[in-house]
């Protein structure tokens, strides 16, 4: 096998031209395997961390009722504490849950801002800052001021938002809002900060406040509408989510709260895991393309050398020899294209993950809801440049059996004959 | 003593509904070191019989003993282990691998043999280029070697194994009259000093008075069958 390896070797030189004309087409479509799924991981895993960050934690509590009214950010029913406990004992409880690492609290509510010929609604949420910024990337998005700061009446507000209410950093602006009992109430805040996010729901609705101002200005003292809770690892949320749902049984809340793991909370993730899973069936015919270059040019070959397959088998070189000969020599095109392929692929998505495309004219017409980045950064892996590289090699290995197996089968007296011709 | 022995031989080739007879029933036998020309007009079946000697192909009907053992049952892997050990083949157009020095030519043929050391398949293969007048020229590719050169080490190819039989296909036809009598002397040569039997198939004269046995072959038959000393 190593003397047949080292001929179908140098027979990748007799013609340099087409040996390097197929190389770089299986170059080219592995090239392309390893950048569109750099596209689809990166889309997928800033689809997943936007809706962690920003909707539902790893496991998101909320009270069943809030579940059928959360578009309408009702106040009725929050979340205040297990049996009567309060708020910091059931968030100390909840934290206590082995590789739960954080619990955030939110109060969304919302609001309007009048800019006297208009009024624009806004979603107001009160965080923990300090939790905000150690689990969301919010402060990536900070182009402007600061976050607020608990304790003082103060918001942050999205580009697109201070825009729409003729609004910047350091000014004041003014926030009409219902309490949780229904009275109507106006409060000025100072602008802090200003965020500048591809996602909609931060840029165009979004403002945020101290959690501890939104409850007193709420009137929902010790009350938010959701906690969030941070596992170490979102593999780690089957294990976990049965622990939680045992507490709120244990604290005889099971049929008030409900605990939802991040997947039941999105209709996007499971989509992209599909899309993920199909995707790998297209990369798949992509490479197989690539091959028909491979195939033509191995069924070329096998054509001028016929007389010499002969004089092979005339030798004594048996028919499965000849297959192996042909098939290492396409594999050997297949580890040369690939390899050349998944570096380059992997060295353009590297370069576009860090510039990013911007979708935002595409997504312009999108929901603020849909919480899907306008901006996608590609994510360039080894393990992907890996998989692309396998992918070519098999495929075009594969791919080269059917001029092979036509080898293989000329008869040595045919063979001399044609090749005679 | 007999290497070749061949009773009957009969090759039809199929041809849709045509039935073409290449072979009708031949009766030889090649002893051992013989230096015998096959010779005849074109489509009279001598390259048939080359092609059936060297199991290359299979008779219609009747029977090939080579070296006492009976070809008939053979199956393809037998068939190719016969030729791999004991069967080298000279073709008209040499049939070298460019890409493959004219070492690299030769080492091919007994690598296939595999069962020489790395130093012995080395030794072999430069003492037979040097018996064919290649020394010194193995490091060439075959675009770097004349015709008479190429056919050399298509020689030197076939004996290196050092097969009980060499069949060589019009040897000379694409070589000029002092390069195919060098070439023959070579192959005359090696016959006298190892032994080997071979069967030349040709048109040309000048392998004929080299030839110590002339078999005509005419319609698929033995027309003529004549040994000189």
């Amino acid at each position: 096998m190593r003397y047949l390896a080292k001929i179908a070797f140098k027979n990748l030189f007799r013609s340099k031209l087409r040996t390097i004309v197929s190389i770089a087409a299986i170059a080219f479509g592995v090239m392309i395997v390893v950048f569109s799924r750099g596209i689809i991981v990166g889309m997928v895993e800033q689809v997943f961390a936007d809706h962690v960050h920003y909707n539902s934690g790893h496991i998101k509590i909320i009270d069943e009722g809030y579940q059928k009214r959360e578009r309408l950010l009702t106040l009725n029913y929050p979340v205040d504490g297990l049996a009567g406990g309060g708020l910091e004992q059931m968030m100390a409880a909840l934290g206590e849950i082995d590789h739960v690492e954080m619990v955030i609290p939110r109060l969304k509510f919302g609001a309007m801002v009048s800019t006297g010929d208009k009024l624009i609604s806004m979603s107001g949420w009160g965080v923990n800052p300090e939790a905000e910024l150690a689990f969301t990337d919010i402060e990536d998005y900070l182009a402007e001021g600061r976050m607020v700061t608990p304790g003082r009446q103060e918001v942050v507000m999205g580009t697109a938002l201070l825009e729409e209410i003729n609004c910047q950093v350091g000014e004041k602006v003014t926030v009409v809002f219902n309490t949780a009992y229904g009275s109507m109430r106006g409060v000025t805040f100072e602008i802090v900060g200003r965020i500048d996010s591809g996602l909609k729901l931060l840029n165009e609705m979004v403002f945020y406040l101290p959690l501890d101002q939104a409850q007193r200005l709420l009137e929902m003292e010790g009350q938010v509408t959701e906690l969030l809770l941070v596992t170490a690892d979102p593999e780690l949320v089957p294990q976990v989510l049965p622990e939680v749902k045992a507490l709120l049984v244990r604290a005889g809340e099971d049929s008030r709260y409900l605990a939802l793991s991040y997947r039941e909370t999105s209709d996007l993730i499971p989509l992209m895991d599909l899309s993920e899973l199909i995707f790998n069936y297209v990369y798949f015919f992509l490479v197989l393309l690539s091959c028909i270059v491979v195939i033509n040019t191995m069924i070329m070959i096998i054509r001028e050398r016929t007389r010499e397959i002969g004089m092979m088998t005339a030798l004594g070189l048996e028919a499965k020899n000849i297959l192996q000969l042909f098939v290492i020599e396409g594999a050997f095109m297949g580890i040369a294209g690939s390899l050349v392929g998944s570096v380059l692929g992997h060295l353009l998505t590297a370069y576009l993950g860090k510039t990013g495309f911007d979708y935002g004219q595409a997504l312009s017409g999108m929901d603020t809801e849909v919480l899907f980045d306008t901006m996608f950064y590609p994510v360039a892996s080894t393990a992907n440049a890996i998989f692309a590289f396998v992918l070519g090699v098999v495929v075009v290995t594969l791919a080269c059996l059917f001029p092979a197996r036509r080898a293989a089968r000329l008869q040595p007296t045919a063979a001399m004959r044609e090749g005679g011709q | 003593m007999a290497l070749l022995e061949m009773r009957g031989l009969t090759k039809i080739y199929d041809q849709g509904k045509i039935e073409v007879p290449a072979l009708r029933g031949i009766d030889l036998t090649v002893e051992k070191g013989e230096f015998t020309t096959i010779f005849g007009p074109s489509g009279s079946g001598k390259t048939t019989l080359l092609n059936l000697i060297g199991c290359l192909d299979r008779p219609t009907a009747g029977t090939i003993i080579f070296d006492g053992q009976e070809l008939g049952g053979l199956d393809k892997k037998d068939l190719a282990i016969i030729r791999r050990h004991h069967v080298g083949f000279v073709f008209q157009s040499y049939n070298l691998i460019p890409v493959l020095t004219a070492y690299e030519n030769v080492e091919f043929a007994i690598r296939l043999v595999n069962k020489y050391e790395k130093k012995e398949i080395r030794d072999r293969v430069m003492r037979i280029l040097a018996a064919v007048g290649l020394a010194g020229l193995e490091n060439r590719k075959p675009n770097e070697l004349s015709g008479g050169q190429k056919q050399r080490v298509a020689i030197a190819r076939a004996l290196v194994k050092e097969p009980k039989l060499v069949l060589a296909d019009e040897p000379s036809a694409n070589l000029d009259s002092k390069t195919s009598e060098e070439v023959l002397q070579v192959m005359a040569k090696m016959n006298r000093e190892l032994g080997t039997t071979f069967i030349f198939s040709t048109h040309d004269p000048l392998v004929m008075e080299y030839a110590r046995r002339l078999i005509e072959i005419r319609d698929g038959q033995v027309a003529k069958d004549q040994r000189r000393e």
